[in-house]
């Protein structure tokens, strides 16, 4: 990944404008003549946003709604070969960038993933083993109540409320770090970020298998 | 996503699901999880303590149907090895077993991990008085 208009990633002022020579003030248009810059594949140096976690969605897609119109097609079709080449790889990073940045779930897995907390790297290791056991009793519970009969229906429904608890202080717990990490930076809470969103993980399954059970019972017997 | 035949037949015919008594001092425990998306498993060993052969084993994996294939494929591999023969088995081999594309290669692994906190798990039991098992003990 090389950004050559933006080499730290913020909209440094040195790369050279191609079409005119001069400097084009590290934006994706040209400051002085107003041609399409390479693009920056950094969806926070694309959109021009501050790398934090707690994102205004409202003005990503201001921002989003603006570069869709200045980099249509038809804006392009009697420029140059490069620009409407840069026009190209730039309305993917847009696409791209804007679907990732607008959640906040895949937004946190980009920011780790560019610091280096990448899930791939992982193993289990990384998850408590307490956590284990009780997603492992909590699916167990669960398989019991789904061959049960139907008094075991409330108990489901309790189930899942227990489980979209859970949920909900996991994102509670979430959006506390997200914050803490634009205030201060500090990768040391990108590390807690990375443990709650894999706890994040098997309980968003456990609410999945609990919902599908639910729509399961719902549907008339055949 | 088309899964193999193997796994299909793992799938719909899992071998050795259940559990062992986890007390037990001849039964070591592994239980792990995928962080990618989140499928748990665990998978048990019974122990032979005179020959340090395994037994019997058992699973129970909620998760995707590679990592319910791969578990049992496991527990049908593990059965007749010593514990430390057992240590010895590489995701790489269930992987070739059973066909399971790229994407899928984190569920192989998830089981590799089971066997060796089970192993682990048993020789932690284990750790006196034992010889094949208490050699390697960490
Ligand atoms: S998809 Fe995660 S274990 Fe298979
Ligand atoms: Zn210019």
């Amino acid at each position: 990944m090389e950004h050559p208009s933006q080499p730290d990633g913020g909209g440094v002022q040195s790369a050279r404008c191609r079409q005119c020579g001069e400097s084009s003030g590290g934006e994706l248009f040209c400051a002085h003549c107003g041609s399409l810059q390479r693009p920056a594949t950094d969806y926070y140096v694309f959109f021009g946003l501050k790398r934090v976690l707690v994102l205004d969605t409202e003005d990503l897609q201001r921002k989003f709604y603006e570069l869709s119109r200045r980099l249509h097609p038809d804006r392009f079709t009697w420029k140059s070969a490069i620009e409407r080449q840069y026009s190209l790889e730039a309305t993917a990073i847009l696409n791209d960038g804007y679907r990732v940045l607008r959640d906040p779930l895949m937004r946190a897995e980009y920011v780790l993933k560019q610091e280096g907390f990448d899930i791939g790297e992982q193993r289990s290791k990384d998850v408590p083993p307490e956590l284990l056991e009780e997603v492992f009793d909590l699916n167990m519970a669960l398989e019991e109540l789904r061959l049960g009969d139907e008094e075991a229906h409330g108990q489901i429904e309790e189930a899942r409320n227990r489980f979209l608890a859970m949920r909900e202080s996991i994102d509670k717990e979430l959006e506390t770090l997200y914050r803490r990490f634009d205030d201060t930076q500090d990768r040391g809470v990108l590390q807690q970020v990375r443990t709650v969103l894999n706890r994040r993980r098997y309980v968003r399954n456990l609410v999945n298998e609990v919902e599908k059970e639910l729509a399961r019972e719902g549907q008339p017997a055949q | 996503m088309a899964y193999s035949n193997k796994v299909l037949d793992h799938y719909n015919n899992p071998r050795n699901v259940g559990a062992l008594d986890k007390h037990d001092p001849q039964v070591g425990t592994g239980m792990v999880g995928a962080p990618e998306c989140g499928d748990v498993m665990k998978l048990q060993v019974k122990v032979n303590p005179a020959t340090g052969i395994i037994e019997d084993a058992k699973f129970k994996t909620f998760g995707c149907g590679s990592a319910i294939a791969s578990s049992s494929l496991a527990t049908e591999m593990l059965k007749g090895k010593t514990v430390d023969e057992a240590l010895e088995i590489k995701n790489t081999v269930i992987v070739s077993e059973l066909a399971l594309p790229p994407v899928k290669i984190h569920c192989s692994v998830l089981a590799e991990d089971a066997i060796k906190a089970a192993i682990a798990d048993y020789k932690k039991k284990n750790s006196v008085g034992n010889h094949a098992a208490a050699q390697v003990a960490q």
